[in-house]
Parts: structure tokens; C-alpha cells; sequence
């Protein structure tokens, strides 16, 4: 069964993670909008405004600190937490560089201090923001099961992790991997995508009102 | 297995009739082999070079086949090859005792250098004495400390004995009062009209801390009880694994419970002061039985709760930290300390929590809204809470979207974009 896991099942759910992201980002580009007829402002305003909108959607701006900043901290705290873990945590550099690359990844491993800081700041963030979406009686309307299930997934995949933090188990490595595999292969049909597509999305949105003179 | 001495009767007699440092006479060890051969190394030793003194330890294997050394027994759990005497009546000596001895420990009259295995050097260093040596920190000196013995074992067998009585205890006296009570109805039944109980902030805070709590409670509960109650169900390699797992997690989680706790102190002390009001409520036991308790937004029992969820969250905290971080301790008897202390406050907290999920989610008609929505019915307002709603009955309406919106907005407006 952990053969199986860590052998075949990874694989599977590697390639859906990469096909299914790759296909849903190349349908998004290649998606026929309709053409822009207003007259340019400048001609770096599309560029521009995409580079700015970028920017400007990722901190509270335009008064809107104190209505955001719940979401603000607890976002940033989960999302910075979370990516952290998946991409400087020992066992995954280990992972990556045997598993995927087959070299050095040239990048350093967090000391357990640091990734015990990196989970904590990551669990608190998705339980306030889970919470948060269960009680406010606006987003409470909002969210459906998809929403659900990627939290179930991603709160699953980050607490096995930690649960196996001894690294003395392999049934507690496979479980996490099991954990990681159901959320690879549910990550693109969900709205998780939007670790992707917030790139995406705000980039167009900037670069439309950038070319017509004004930020959004 | 302990091997009994089989050396004339009168030898024996000649031999455990010297006071062994403080010792009662029954644990007394009994003179053995051991302290012959003892007698016989110091003997050597005093004819013998200094060089080659140093060479003359006893070694534990040859004692072993020259039969003087017992199988140790009883609840000490000695290291591998460990050496050790049987006292007269085969009983094996538990600390606690004898006070730890301080400062160096002086060697036996009989005794030369490193020579000396009599038994008196033994017990006093099986019992806390500390010696010269020249590496750092306070327990350097000492090879055995025995207080982890008495901490031993009030955490497995005192501590998990009555704190699985207390815990079936709460469960069975919860079980017979749904069987005997039923769950507690709205006597009026819904109103259909709503008010405001609690805002999003105090929600948040609230489920923010019991999701915690469950996480750790169940992962406390198999460190504590693990080895007694999963173990001989589970088996030794199943049950490796999940209490690997459950420490983990239980390290993790445990550092975000004090910030938790001290959101709800905030959010949660307005109203929670006591009133003369709760005297009578507790007196009535808050109407669990017939009658009408009076009250006003917490009663006396939501009120004790709240004491308890600060106190004991703040003492779970504490020790909880103290026991992440042992290398910050002078000595490892303040971590004993520690671990007794978080046990004894988890158990009460932990059984006391029992009851007020169940009072608030399956015993009680309407509870769970106060906390799920923010919003609670009139009636129910009327009958648990009089005289708070003596003081909010206008707010009360039939638009529920609107007043959980309210709920929401009022005293953090700032969540979500609504402000009263």
C-alpha cells in the first residue's frame, strides 16, 4: 500500500496537477474577450496598470485597511505560512530534489524553529479564515461545497505533515502523501486554481484600466 | 527474577546488622555478595599501585555470572546491564524516602578513589546526591535524580486513574441526564422573532479556541492514556505511530491556544462579572431540574465556565510552554511539576468542556445558534437569559437575515463591511 502511494498514485497525481493547471491557465489565456475600442491613454498603461494593479491588490489601499484587515492578516498569515512549508521545509527539499529534480535544489532548508513559526502561522490563518466563513452570515451564503472541500483537503494535507514531523513512521509519510495526492488531483477543478489565476486576473483587470488612464 | 542470598544464616544476620544511611529497617539491603566483593576490591585496592587501581572497577557482566546481582523488578526500569541489590525480603526500594543529599558525596570510610562499590555509595547516589564534576548546569552532578520516580508514577497511575473516572464519570452523568431530562425545549416554543447575542468577533474567537481545544484534548488524552488504553488494543507498532503523531501535533497546535485564550478573555469578560443574581441562579442549579433560574447574558454557569476557560487555559498555557522548551529550566523537577500541573488542569478542563458543548449544542434547544448565527429566539431569550432580554426585547425581529447580520456588525463593523 505505501509502495503504492509513494509509487504509481504520486505519479498519477502529479501529471493531473500539472495537465489539469496548464489546461485551465491555457483555456483562461486563450479565451476570446471582446476587443478593447477605447483609445489608449499611453502606450505602457496596459503594462503598467497590470504591474500596478498586482501590487496594489495585494496590501489594503484606498481606505480600505481597517473593513480588510481581518482578511489581510489571516490571509497573509496562512498563504505565506502554507507556501513556506511546501517549498523550504527539509522534507519536501529532500522530496523535490530526489523525487522531481534529481539535483540540488540550491536553496536552504528551514531550521525546525523557523518551520514550526511557518506552521503555526499557517494553521491559525486557514482555521480564523474557515471560521470566519462559517459564521459571517454574508460569505456563509457564498460558499459551497467546493469551498469546503479545499479547505478539508488543504487542512488535512498541512495537519498530517505535521503530525509526521518526527519523520520516525513511513505510514505517517504515506498518509501525508496520500493527503497531498487527493488535493493535487482536486486542485485543478477547484477554485484553488486561484493560487494561479489571481495573477492572471488582476493582471487584466489593471491592464484594462490601465490603458483607458486610471487605476482600479 | 530476584536471587536470594545463600550464605549461612549468621553471616547474614552479622551482615544487615549495620544502619544503611537512614534506610528503615525492612528496606534495608540486604549485605550481599556485592558488598563482600566490595569489601575485597577496597582491600586490593589498598595494596595495589594506583595505576593499577584505576583499572579495577567492577565490571557488571562479571557480577552477573558470579550470581550477585539481582533482576531488577517493580516499576523502576533500569538501563540495560544495570547493576542492583534485593533487599532482605526480595522487595524492591522505591524513591522518596530519603531526602536528596547536597554537595559532594564523600566516599564511604572503607571505600578508596573509584574503587568503591559499597552500598551505601550506591544509595545515596540512587537517591539525588550530587557530586563534583566539571561539566556545566545544575543537574550535572547528579547521575540519578529520583523526584522523576514520584512524578512517574502520580502521572501514570494517580493521574490517569482519576482522571478517567473523572472523564466516565461526566460522560455517564451526562448520558443519564439526556436519558432522564431529554433535551430542553423552548416551553413557549419559536417565536419566529430574533435578537442579537453575539457578535462575529466573539464567534470567531469562540470556535477559533474550541477548535483548538478539540485538536489538543484528543491529542492530550492519547499521550496520557494512550499507553494504558490503546496500547493492548492497538498494539505496540499502531500505537508507536499514533502517539508519534499526536505529540506532534499536540507541540504544534498547543503555542495557539494562549492567543485564543486571550482573545476570549477580551472579547467575553463584558458581562461575565458576578451578580447577586447568580446566587440564586446556582441555588435553583439554573433550572437543569424544573423551575425558572433568572438571569442576565450569562448566567452563574456560563460564568464559572468562563473563570475556568482563562485560569485553566492560562495554566495549560504556561505549562505547556514550560514543557516546549526544558533546556530554558534550572532542573527537570520544575518540568515534572509542569507536566503534572498541565495534566491535572487539561483533565478538569477538559471534562468540564464536556458539559458545556453538550448544554450547548444537543441539550439545550436554541443554544447552538447564539454561537452558530449569533442570533437566539425571543422565547428562549425569556426563559434562560430574563433579564438580559428585559434590556434588548425592542431589537428583537422577524427579519433573521437582517438581525444575523446585525449580529455580525454590531461592536466589528469592521469584518465585513457592515456598521450598525
Amino acid at each position: 500500500m505505501i509502495e503504492f502511494i509513494e509509487g504509481p498514485l504520486w505519479y498519477l497525481a502529479l501529471a493531473t496537477f500539472l495537465v489539469g493547471v496548464a489546461w485551465r491557465l491555457i483555456v483562461l489565456v486563450a479565451m476570446k474577450r471582446p476587443s478593447d475600442l477605447s483609445q489608449a491613454r499611453s502606450a505602457s498603461g496596459g503594462l503598467g496598470g497590470a504591474l500596478k494593479a498586482l501590487i496594489q491588490h495585494s496590501v489594503p489601499h484606498g481606505g480600505n485597511l481597517g473593513r480588510t484587515l481581518y482578511h489581510f492578516v489571516t490571509g497573509y498569515m496562512f498563504h505565506v505560512g502554507l507556501l513556506v512549508l511546501v517549498l523550504f521545509a527539509a522534507p519536501h527539499v529532500e522530496f523535490i530534489q530526489e523525487r522531481l529534480i534529481g539535483s540540488d535544489l540550491g536553496w536552504p532548508k528551514l531550521p525546525r524553529w523557523a518551520f514550526i513559526v511557518a506552521a503555526e502561522a499557517a494553521f491559525a490563518g486557514l482555521i480564523l479564515l474557515y471560521v470566519h466563513r462559517l459564521t459571517d452570515p454574508v460569505k456563509k451564503q457564498l460558499t459551497d461545497i467546493d469551498d469546503h472541500l479545499g479547505v478539508w483537503l488543504t487542512f488535512i494535507a498541512m495537519l498530517t505533515g505535521c503530525l509526521a514531523l518526527q519523520e520516525a513512521h513511513d505510514g505517517l509519510r504515506a498518509t501525508h502523501m496520500l493527503s497531498v495526492e487527493a488535493l493535487m488531483i482536486y486542485f485543478p477543478f477547484s477554485r484553488l486554481m486561484h493560487a494561479f489565476t489571481f495573477v492572471l486576473a488582476r493582471a487584466k483587470t489593471g491592464a484594462t484600466y490601465g490603458r483607458r488612464g486610471f487605476a482600479p | 527474577m530476584t536471587r536470594t542470598c545463600r550464605w549461612p544464616s549468621w553471616i547474614k544476620r552479622y551482615l544487615t546488622r549495620a544502619p544503611i544511611h537512614g534506610l528503615p529497617a525492612r528496606r534495608r539491603p540486604i549485605a550481599s555478595p556485592f558488598a563482600v566483593l566490595a569489601l575485597l576490591l577496597v582491600l586490593a585496592g589498598a595494596l595495589a599501585p594506583d595505576a593499577a587501581r584505576a583499572q579495577q572497577l567492577p565490571d557488571p557482566e562479571a557480577l552477573k555470572s558470579a550470581g550477585s546481582i539481582a533482576t531488577p523488578g517493580g516499576s523502576v526500569r533500569p538501563p540495560a546491564g544495570a547493576v542492583n541489590l534485593p533487599d532482605a525480603a526480595g522487595a524492591v526500594r522505591r524513591p522518596g524516602g530519603l531526602p536528596a543529599v547536597e554537595g559532594p558525596i564523600p566516599p564511604p570510610d572503607h571505600a578508596r578513589g573509584n574503587q568503591s562499590v559499597t552500598e551505601e555509595f550506591w544509595s545515596r547516589i540512587r537517591y539525588g546526591a550530587r557530586g563534583n564534576v566539571v561539566l556545566p548546569g545544575a543537574e550535572s552532578g547528579i547521575l540519578i535524580q529520583s523526584a522523576g520516580e514520584d512524578w512517574r508514577l502520580i502521572r501514570n497511575e494517580q493521574l490517569t486513574r482519576y482522571g478517567s473516572m473523572a472523564l466516565l464519570g461526566v460522560l455517564a452523568a451526562i448520558a443519564l441526564f439526556f436519558l432522564l431530562r431529554g433535551r430542553i425545549k423552548i416551553h413557549g416554543g419559536r417565536s419566529g422573532r430574533v435578537i442579537a447575542r453575539f457578535t462575529l468577533a466573539q464567534r470567531i474567537a469562540h470556535w477559533f479556541a474550541a477548535t483548538l481545544f478539540v485538536l489538543l484534548a484528543i491529542s492530550g488524552l492519547i499521550i496520557l492514556f494512550g499507553k494504558s488504553v490503546l496500547l493492548p488494543l492497538i498494539g505496540p507498532n499502531a500505537f508507536s505511530i499514533m502517539a508519534s503523531a499526536s505529540m506532534q501535533g499536540h507541540n504544534l497546535f498547543g503555542p495557539l491556544f494562549l492567543p485564543a485564550v486571550l482573545a476570549i478573555l477580551v472579547l467575553f469578560i463584558k458581562g461575565n462579572a458576578p451578580r447577586l443574581v447568580d446566587i440564586s441562579w446556582l441555588l435553583k442549579a439554573g433550572g437543569l431540574f424544573g423551575g425558572h433560574a433568572s438571569s442576565g447574558k450569562y448566567n452563574a454557569g456560563q460564568k464559572i465556565w468562563f473563570l475556568l476557560t482563562i485560569v485553566l487555559g492560562l495554566a495549560i498555557s504556561a505549562s505547556g510552554f514550560i514543557l516546549l522548551f526544558p533546556d530554558a529550566l534550572v532542573d527537570r523537577s520544575q518540568a515534572q511539576l509542569a507536566n503534572l500541573a498541565h495534566g491535572i488542569a487539561a483533565l478538569i478542563f477538559i471534562t468540564v468542556g464536556i458539559g458545556h458543548a453538550y448544554i450547548g449544542s444537543i441539550g439545550m434547544e436554541g443554544a447552538f445558534e447564539a454561537m452558530s448565527t449569533g442570533t437566539v429566539d425571543e422565547n428562549w431569550a425569556k426563559e434562560h437569559h430574563d433579564r438580559w432580554y428585559a434590556e434588548h426585547k425592542g431589537q428583537a425581529t422577524t427579519d433573521t437575515a437582517r438581525a444575523e447580520v446585525e449580529a455580525g456588525a454590531v461592536g466589528d463593523g469592521v469584518m465585513h463591511g457592515v456598521r450598525p
